[in-house]
């Protein structure tokens, strides 16, 4: 299978990690995004859109993407996509500097749930 | 197709030792509502309330609100495939318990619920504060899986719809009305001179808590296709999902969807509605294309001159809107999109995730980030725990004298994407 998937979110790497290759990384959620474009840069193109879910970007702090494992030449179209979210991101306050556990876990299981089914 | 819709007018709704229907009143008896539930384990408590228009009442957190429906000719029963068999509907006679609403409440997630104020600064922004409303405030056992929480809920919402519209059955209505689709022979020899004019609903698919059931198949797994618009008046889409309040079509929205009355109320005159399409929003971008160029594909064959495309959520579904736009307007048939905005607070950002030069004709249903105090109320059904939590909602945002700083997103409906809302520049 030509894709591997870039998270930032703990449930994504160990309840995937033995099906498909996980690229985790401490990350925000908008350093994730940006972990994405460059990997859009290298040639690698999104499988998965990178505002998937209702829930809004900083209002969640994990976002899973699925990219091609290949390199080709720059995909513009990903490049588009991913530039668009950052961009959305940007207008979107923190909502929860201090997340509670309970919450963060909503957060953890909603997009565990978007990447899981969209594969 | 043809169907005649009566509306029963409803203008108050009471608690009472029998469910019945009588002079504009619908009476309910709490226990019918809380021996359905009886039915599912999965509750560990239903509680039962009222709320009236004008009333000082907050409902929250809000999950669906379901109009009352009974199906009285014709074949087949309201939400075919879900509650009733899967017999196709749309045809024969409904009546509807208009004025009257059921809200489904509690937590599932607890940041994808809404607020319905009755009254105050909130009632003007959501279309259910003037609505009489029984409302079902559901909690569910420890331990359950958040999406079979969200699907015990949705059940029990529908099955109290159908109940409730099921007393409206022998009453006589107080308006009906007669809604006929033709096909596309008959259209196009009955109003030749009419510019042909079609509705693409695109519905929220995008994974579990984010699904919408078409005569009960979640629409994830589907391609898009042609629906009759009175079947979706009986019922045929159903919402499974929990997303942002203000721009989630719920299940009234969908039973009652302003684009298909608009476009009917026009039908012979300026245009001929010949044709609804849906189709999805899934988070898979092989998905998306797939969708989109069947979209198109079918929008060419029907010969259709434009379209109204609408859809549900932001961002994700930004793309899918901007791919059917682009595409359908490369078949030569001119697009108007409805949609609604996250433009920042201040309204200067981008509004949408997505753009293409072709999107040139957009209705909004407003902004999203928009911030308004709702005041405090004197009850609240429901609790008021998730009120930071909830989509448009932030930390501490309840204030010393009670009232609640919250962005549109929080009020259900405020800014709903079909145009079933009440927000205007006018």
């Amino acid at each position: 299978m030509d894709l591997f998937i870039l998270t930032n979110n703990e449930w994504v790497r160990d309840r995937m990690g033995k099906d498909y290759q996980v690229d985790y990384r401490e990350l925000s959620f908008r350093e994730i995004l940006v972990a994405a474009r460059d990997l859009i840069h290298e040639g690698h193109r999104l499988l998965t859109h990178p505002l998937s879910g209702s829930v809004k970007p900083q209002e969640t702090p994990y976002k899973s993407m699925a990219l091609t494992k290949s390199k080709g030449a720059l995909d513009l179209r990903s490049l588009e996509l991913i530039e668009n979210a950052i961009a959305a991101c940007d207008k979107f306050i923190v909502k929860f500097p201090n997340m509670p556990d309970g919450m963060r876990d909503d957060f953890r299981l909603i997009d565990y749930c978007l990447i899981s089914k969209a594969l | 197709m043809k169907l005649t819709v009566g509306y029963i007018d409803i203008h108050d709704i009471q608690f009472s030792n029998e469910s019945k229907v009588e002079n504009g009143v619908l009476y309910v008896n709490p226990e019918d509502i809380k021996a359905l539930a009886s039915e599912d384990e999965n509750f560990a408590s239903v509680s039962v309330d009222i709320a009236r228009p004008g009333e000082s009442v907050r409902i929250t957190p809000v999950k669906d609100v379901i109009e009352p429906r009974v199906k009285v000719e014709g074949p087949g029963g309201v939400f075919p495939g879900v509650i009733s068999k899967v017999d196709t509907v749309g045809s024969g006679k409904t009546h509807v318990l208009r004025g009257s609403a059921v809200v489904t409440a509690g937590p599932i997630v607890g940041f994808q619920e809404g607020i319905i104020d009755m009254s105050g600064e909130g009632a003007k922004y959501t279309p259910f504060s003037k609505t009489n409303n029984l409302v079902i405030v559901c909690e569910t056992k420890d331990g359950l899986e958040k999406h079979v929480r969200e699907e015990s809920i949705r059940m029990l919402g529908l099955k109290a719809a159908a109940f409730l519209g099921e007393l409206g059955r022998n009453v006589t209505p107080d308006e009906e009305k007669v809604y006929e689709t033709l096909t596309t022979k008959e259209g196009m020899e009955k109003y030749p001179n009419l510019p042909r004019v079609g509705y693409v609903q695109m519905l929220q698919s995008q994974g579990l808590m984010h699904d919408t059931y078409v005569y009960g198949v979640d629409a994830k797994k589907t391609l898009s296709t042609i629906i009759n618009p009175t079947e979706v008046m009986d019922g045929a889409i159903v919402s499974g999902n929990c997303v942002s309040a203000c721009d989630k079509n719920t299940t009234y929205h969908h039973q009652n969807n302003p684009v298909i009355h608009d476009l009917f109320e026009q039908h012979g005159k300026t245009l001929n509605f010949c044709a609804m399409l849906i189709t999805n929003e899934n988070v898979y971008l092989a998905d998306k294309q797939r969708s989109s160029d069947w979209t198109a594909k079918m929008c060419k064959f029907l010969s259709l001159d434009g379209i109204v495309l609408t859809q549900e959520g932001f961002g994700n579904p930004d793309t899918d809107l901007i791919m059917n736009c682009k595409k359908i307007e490369e078949q030569g048939v001119k697009t108007v999109i409805v949609t609604d905005e996250y433009a920042g607070r201040d309204g200067t950002s981008q509004s949408l995730a997505d753009a293409d030069v072709r999107a040139d004709a957009v209705v909004t249903g407003g902004n999203a980030n928009e911030v308004i105090t709702l005041p405090k109320l004197d009850k609240v059904i429901g609790t008021l725990a998730y009120v930071d939590q909830i989509a448009g909602g932030f930390e501490n945002n309840t204030q010393e004298d009670g009232s609640i700083v919250v962005e549109l997103q929080a009020i259900t409906g405020a800014t709903n994407e079909m145009g079933f809302n009440c927000l205007s520049a006018r």
